[in-house]
C-alpha cells in the first residue's frame, strides 16, 4: 500500500532564484524506512517539508507537481489536517518545545489539545509516547532542563502521541552529542518496529545503511537514485554527488572483498563481517 | 528552568482558588475603593488583601514590590501635601514647608488605591500558575493564539537571555571588550544586536513549524489536559465580588 506519492514535485522558494526541487517522482510503501541523503543545498530539506504541507502552505513560493500522503493532496490540505498524517521532526530539538508548558507530561499534550481529543484518550496517547521513547520518567520535568537528545525524543514523541501514519526526520541528530544521536537512533528503531513509514535526511550514513529499506539520493534539487541501500552505495559515481559511502563499504572496496550473493561491496558492520568470514 | 514568572508554589487556601474569582478580585478591590471614596473602604480593602495574603504564606515576597512604590508614594505625599490647589488646613510644619490635611488625605487616598491594586495583582500572580491562569482565560474564549504569546513568554525570553549570554561569550572569547566602563559595554552592545536578532528571528520561524505541525492552527475546539476545577465555593466567592461591587454602586448613587 502506498502511502507516499511524489508525482514530478517542482518548487522554489519566493526569493530565489532557482528550483528548489526540480521534478521529483517517488512512491514510499507503508511501514517503510527511506533514506533521504545528498549534499547541502540538495533539496532535502525542502522535500521533508513538502511532505507535511509545509511547502507550500507556510513557505509559499511556485509549485508544480504533486504529493499524496496517505489519500490527501498537500496542495488542497491544510497543514493541521496533513499534521493527523504525517509528522515532522527537524534538526534544532529546542525549537521544537513550545515554550507554553512547564512540564513534558503538558509539552506532548499540546498537539493533542489541538486536535481536541478527549482527556482520557490523551493520558493513554501521551503515556504510551513517553514510555516508547524511554522518557516517561522525565514527565514532570521542565522541557528546557531535558539533555539535547531527551529534547529531541521529546519532540518525536510530541508528534507520535499525535498518532500519525508517517513520521519525517530532517537530520534530527545533527545538533546532538554522539550519546544524544544513538538515543534517537534507538527511538527510530524502536518506531520502525512498530510498522510506523519513516523518512529520514541524516548525515550520519551508516545508520542509513543499517536502518533504510530504501534510500533517495538528492543532489541539485534532483532525485538522483531511489534504490535499495546497497544499490545507492555502491554507486561508482556517489562522492561525485557529495556522498561517502559508509566506512565498511570504503574498507571493502579497498580491500576488494565483495558480498557473494549480491556481488556488491557491503554497507554494514554485520555485511562486511559476513564477507571477509566467507573469504575464509 | 528559569522563568519570569513570579508564582510561589504553597499549598494554601489562596493557592486552590480559581483564577477567574482572583481576577474578579482584583476588581473589586480596584472598584469599590473608587466608588467609595472614604479612607475607611479603601482601609477595609487594604486588611482583605494582607490578610489573604498571610493566608497565602506569601506577604513576604510581596515587600519588595511595594518598597518599588513607595518612592512614587512618598513623592505624591509631599507634592499633593504641600502644593494641592484647596489646600487651606494646615496640620504641621517642616523647617518652612507647611503641609495641609486637604492635600494629605487626598494623597492617602491615592496610595492607599495604587498599594490595594498592587496587593490584588500580587495576590493573582504570586498564588496561580501562569499556565493555569492563561488556560483558564482560554477556556472562557480567550484566542488560543493570545493564550499562547502570553505563557510562552515567560519561558522563551529567559531563554533568548541565555542566547545573549552564549553570543557574548563567543565574542569575548575572540578579543571583544564586554566588560568595563559604559562606553566600552556599549560598543560591545552593538555587535552583539545583529547575532541576537537573527537568532531570534529563526528560532521564532523554526518554533512557528513546530507548533503548525502540532495542529496549532487546526480550526476544531480545543481540549484541555487539566481538568477545570470548580469547587462550589468557587462560586459562592464570585458571586459574592460582583454583589460587593454592586452594593457599592447602589450605595454610592442612593447616598
Amino acid at each position: 500500500m502506498k502511502k507516499i506519492i511524489v508525482d514530478n514535485l517542482k518548487y522554489r522558494y519566493p526569493s530565489a532564484q532557482e528550483l528548489a526541487l526540480k521534478g521529483i517522482s517517488l512512491e514510499i510503501e507503508k511501514g517503510q524506512f527511506i533514506g533521504v541523503i545528498g549534499p547541502n543545498g540538495a533539496g532535502k530539506s525542502t522535500l521533508c517539508q513538502a511532505l507535511v504541507g509545509l511547502v507550500p502552505h507556510f513557505y509559499h513560493g511556485a509549485y508544480g507537481g504533486s504529493v499524496v500522503v496517505d489519500g490527501l493532496e498537500v496542495l488542497k490540505s491544510e497543514i493541521s489536517a496533513l499534521a493527523l498524517k504525517v509528522g515532522l521532526v527537524f534538526q534544532n530539538p529546542f525549537t521544537q518545545v513550545t515554550g507554553a508548558k512547564l512540564t513534558v507530561y503538558d509539552e506532548v499534550a499540546f498537539g493533542l489539545e489541538n486536535m481536541g481529543l478527549d482527556r482520557a484518550e490523551m493520558i493513554e496517547r501521551i503515556d504510551r509516547a513517553l514510555t516508547l521513547l524511554d522518557i516517561y520518567r522525565y514527565k514532570d520535568r521542565n522541557p528546557f532542563d531535558l539533555s539535547g537528545g531527551q529534547m529531541q525524543r521529546l519532540a518525536i514523541a510530541s508528534i507520535i502521541a499525535m498518532k500519525p501514519q508517517i513520521i519525517v526526520l530532517d537530520e534530527p541528530t545533527s545538533q546532538l552529542d554522539p550519546q544524544g544521536s544513538e538515543e534517537v537512533f534507538k527511538a527510530v528503531d524502536k518506531l520502525k518496529s512498530e510498522g510506523m513509514t519513516l523518512v529520514m535526511v541524516e548525515h550520519k550514513i551508516e545508520k542509513i545503511a543499517e536502518y533504510a529499506d530504501k534510500v533517495a539520493l538528492l543532489s541539485g534539487g534532483e532525485l538522483v537514485d531511489f534504490d535499495r541501500p546497497i544499490r545507492v552505495f555502491s554507486r561508482p559515481d556517489l562522492e561525485r554527488y557529495g556522498v561517502a559511502a559508509p566506512v565498511y563499504t570504503r574498507i571493502c572496496r579497498d580491500l576488494k572483498i565483495k558480498d557473494e550473493k549480491t556481488g556488491l561491496y557491503p554497507i554494514t558492520l554485520e555485511g562486511a563481517v559476513a564477507a571477509v568470514g566467507s573469504l575464509e | 528552568m528559569e522563568t519570569l514568572s513570579l508564582y510561589v508554589d504553597r499549598d494554601s487556601p489562596v493557592h486552590r482558588v480559581d483564577p477567574i474569582s482572583k481576577l474578579l478580585y482584583i476588581l473589586a478591590a480596584t472598584a469599590i475603593p473608587i466608588i467609595l471614596p472614604s479612607l475607611l473602604t479603601a482601609a477595609v480593602v487594604l486588611a482583605i488583601s494582607v490578610a489573604l495574603l498571610l493566608l497565602g504564606r506569601i506577604f513576604r515576597r510581596v515587600i519588595p514590590l511595594i518598597s518599588v512604590i513607595v518612592f512614587v508614594l512618598l513623592t505624591i505625599l509631599i507634592i499633593q501635601g504641600l502644593f494641592r490647589a484647596g489646600n487651606v488646613t494646615p496640620l504641621f510644619q517642616l523647617g518652612s514647608l507647611i503641609f495641609y490635611r486637604e492635600g494629605l488625605l487626598y494623597a492617602v487616598r491615592i496610595s492607599l488605591r495604587v498599594i490595594n491594586i498592587m496587593l490584588a495583582f500580587a495576590i493573582l500572580i504570586l498564588t496561580t500558575k501562569p499556565s493555569d491562569l492563561f488556560e483558564t482565560l482560554v477556556r472562557k474564549g480567550l484566542s488560543p493564539r493570545i493564550g499562547y504569546v502570553l505563557s510562552s513568554v515567560l519561558q522563551i525570553i529567559p531563554q533568548m537571555q541565555n542566547t545573549v549570554g552564549t553570543i557574548t561569550d563567543a565574542q569575548r572569547s575572540r578579543g571583544m571588550e564586554t566588560e568595563g566602563s559604559l562606553a566600552v559595554r556599549l560598543r560591545a552592545f552593538i555587535p552583539l544586536i545583529g547575532p541576537v536578532v537573527m537568532s531570534s528571528l529563526t528560532q521564532t520561524r523554526e518554533r512557528s513549524i513546530a507548533l503548525e505541525v502540532r495542529g496549532f492552527s487546526a480550526k476544531g475546539k480545543k481540549s484541555f489536559l487539566n481538568e477545570e476545577i470548580q469547587e462550589p465555593y468557587h462560586r459562592f466567592i464570585r458571586w459574592g465580588l460582583l454583589l460587593s461591587i454592586i452594593l457599592a454602586l447602589v450605595w454610592r448613587v442612593a447616598a
